[in-house]
């Protein structure tokens, strides 16, 4: 079922472990050398500049095919049938340049997929779409999202499951009206996912794969905070704008206040599993929900938002990080459960490393003085930014 | 086979000794698990966190705190940060030293940041000083260089290289009312400045790991400034020029220094220039899409060779 063989994902792991150890110098070169010779595979990589550039021009291309051929399908249902034809020869395309290109993360064969699941869903919209016909448009994200499970499945592209879940999330409009039930009810089926993702990970012992589970793990305990939060959705950048705008009316109290006390009540559970597994994904969808949750609860509340209060956020985050560090350090050589604070990855530094490059790319040249942005005030980064370059 | 089954083999080989291999079995079950990651970013965050909070209070609150507070308490947090990083950090060294603690870069970047607030506050509330920008870019700049040099930061860095690019005049607000000439040779001067600085640091191995920072940041400036010449209407020949060259000297250090993220810089913005000008005087849909597929297969091919010859290491 997956598109790529055990002993070539095994290996790929094996290789990028061995790199991290000899980056980290737990490796000697020639001890690199000779275990690296063991751990050859069929599989073609890239880097990521060269994989995001490959995807952009595959996109590119096949935009612009689909584009001429659709210049002399005037009509909504032959262009359709022309798209859904396309979804089937791009996913063909994918599956042809994994099989015999042998490529791994290429951007080329993502940029295929990726126009596969765009097609069939605009295809299908094409072929059957006909006004006010709800059944129909359930389809659509039906069909969407069961293709991105499936290219997640095979491919193991873990943007594939998001893709699925967005479509997921389109699922209870026409289900109800009610916009209570709708979060109810996508909260419903994301934790359906995530039951099946933890039944899969507890039988499921190959490593290659964990890191795969391990991700869809934490998306879905993320989407089922999403959808819970009904504060963060009031802000829905898709359907509404960002708006301060606060509208409760349209949840019925139990669901409003129950969801209230479910946003205190999954994140610890969350960052308690990603702890106990060791799961770092886990443990930062865990971390990213508190920090939601704290964002969010003035809101729910009605309390008004104070310009300390991110002040006060910031320094509850640095106080929890030295704690965490002083705990560790109290354990014999730096460790205490398992857990210590030493980098034993060259993965972490280089993420540090590319992290504060882009952040350099990105707040260039956004450097602007208070004397230029007379609405804007100060801080936050101007002069320099550090990122924080907007207003607040 | 797994990792765990490869390193027992490896282990029986005589390849690893029997310690390393428990320590690298141990590493790839987690045991023990490394929270270094998480915490940096906890620290990062909250610092990025505080200096939001405190940018937005003292905007909110400087006419009820008073001009004299606000700037005694930035001070006197900016002062702190620089006390504590020179009373614990290490001798300096031209070569990548080690953080002498996990805290340590972020208390930096943080009294950096808190410097740049009390700036722009002396700006927004004293008018005089207002029309000494320049001067306040060039300071800041040279603060954050010597902090950065001085204590190995790259997020001071790259504060350091924006104040830099504040003080060459070049603003995102200014970039689309300033697509003018001098606003373009601000841009190139400041590319060249920077890389020539990075490179000549780099030679005389005065820590040469932040090359790649002034580097990335060079080129993007660079390929904006010599794309928004190519953009004329007229005159647009030189920089067509400019941007081949660019191109070319971006995909050939690309590649002899395996950072591929040189090579996707000339691939994008080459493609965008000369497409650019190539479809600006086409108006049938039919031929730009067929230029657009042409091409596409064209880029394509060169880069899945370029990346089959240079770049397969993930």
């Amino acid at each position: 079922m997956r598109a790529y063989s055990a002993d070539n994902e095994e290996a790929l792991r094996a290789r990028t472990l061995l790199k991290d150890w000899a980056g980290e110098g737990f490796l000697t070169g020639a001890q690199y050398r000779h275990m690296d010779q063991d751990t050859t595979c069929e599989l073609r990589r890239t880097n990521i500049f060269l994989r995001m550039v490959l995807f952009l021009f595959t996109l590119l291309i096949v935009g612009a095919v689909v584009g001429l051929l659709l210049q002399s399908q005037p009509g909504t249902q032959a262009s359709g049938f022309l798209m859904l034809f396309f979804a089937a020869v791009c996913y063909a395309g994918a599956e042809f340049a994994v099989s015999k290109g042998h490529l791994y993360r290429y951007g080329v064969e993502e940029a295929l997929l990726a126009c596969s699941v765009g097609f069939l869903c605009f295809g299908i919209s094409g072929v059957f779409f006909r006004d006010g016909d709800r059944v129909l448009n359930l389809v659509v994200p039906l069909a969407g999202s069961f293709l991105s499970l499936w290219i997640w499945h095979r491919f193991g592209l873990f943007y594939a499951l998001v893709a699925a879940m967005v479509f997921v999330v389109w699922l209870p409009r026409y289900w109800t009206a009610s916009p209570g039930a709708q979060h109810l009810i996508a909260a419903a089926i994301f934790a359906a996912g995530l039951r099946t993702v933890m039944t899969i990970r507890s039988r499921n012992c190959v490593e290659y794969l964990n890191e795969k589970y391990s991700i869809a793990e934490a998306f879905l305990w993320l989407g089922i905070y999403l959808a819970i939060n009904l504060e963060l959705s009031q802000w829905n950048v898709l359907t509404h704008g960002w708006s301060d705008t606060r509208n409760i009316s349209q949840f019925a109290p139990t669901i409003y206040w129950g969801t209230w006390v479910a946003i205190w009540c999954l994140p610890p559970v969350t960052l308690w599993r990603g702890l106990n597994r060791k799961d770092r994904f886990v443990i930062a969808a865990g971390a990213i929900a508190i920090l939601l949750t704290l964002v969010t609860n003035n809101l729910y509340l009605g309390w008004p938002r104070h310009s300390w209060d991110p002040m006060l956020m910031g320094a509850l985050l640095v106080a929890i990080a030295l704690f965490i560090q002083r705990w560790l350090k109290g354990g014999a050589e730096g460790i205490r459960s398992g857990f210590t604070g030493r980098r034993l990855s060259g993965k972490d530094k280089q993420w540090m490393n590319a992290g504060s490059t882009a952040f350099s790319v990105l707040s260039q040249p956004g450097t602007t003085m208070a004397t230029e942005h007379p609405k804007s005030q100060f801080g936050g980064g101007e002069s320099g930014g550090g990122g924080a370059s907007s207003d607040f | 086979m797994t990792i765990l089954t490869r390193l027992e083999q490896w282990q029986e080989q005589g390849i690893l000794s029997r310690e390393q291999q428990l320590f690298l079995a141990g590493l790839t079950r987690g045991e023990p698990y490394s929270l270094f990651l998480e915490l940096n970013i906890l620290l990062y965050a909250g610092i990025l966190l505080f200096i939001t909070g405190l940018g937005w209070t003292v905007s909110t609150w400087s006419q009820q705190l008073g001009d004299v507070m606000v700037i005694v308490v930035l001070s006197a947090i900016f002062a702190a940060c620089l006390w504590y990083c020179f009373s614990r950090a290490p001798a300096w060294s031209p070569t990548e030293v080690a953080s002498p603690s996990l805290v340590f870069d972020y208390i930096l970047y943080l009294g950096s940041l808190v410097w740049a607030v009390e700036l722009a506050y002396l700006q927004k509330r004293f008018p005089l000083l207002s029309e000494q920008s320049d001067l306040f870019f060039l300071v800041s700049a040279a603060l954050f260089f010597s902090l950065a040099y001085r204590f190995d930061n790259r997020l001071v860095l790259s504060l350091a290289l924006s104040s830099l690019a504040g003080y060459c005049g070049l603003t995102i607000s200014h970039w689309p009312s300033h697509q003018d000439s001098t606003y373009r040779q601000s841009g190139i001067i400041y590319s060249v400045l920077i890389s020539a600085a990075g490179l000549a640091l780099q030679r005389r191995a005065v820590k040469p790991h932040f090359l790649g920072t002034y580097l990335n940041i060079a080129a993007n400036i660079l390929f904006w400034a010599v794309l928004s010449g190519v953009f004329n209407r007229e005159n647009y020949f030189p920089w067509l020029l400019a941007l081949l060259a660019a191109c070319g000297a971006c995909l050939a250090w690309g590649i002899l220094q395996r950072q591929f993220s040189f090579v996707a810089y000339a691939a994008v913005y080459g493609y965008v220039g000369v497409s650019y000008l190539l479809l600006r005087t086409l108006h049938d849909e039919t031929a730009v899409l067929s230029y657009f597929v042409v091409t596409g297969v064209a880029m394509l091919a060169m880069l899945i060779m370029t990346a089959r010859r240079f770049g397969r290491e993930a």
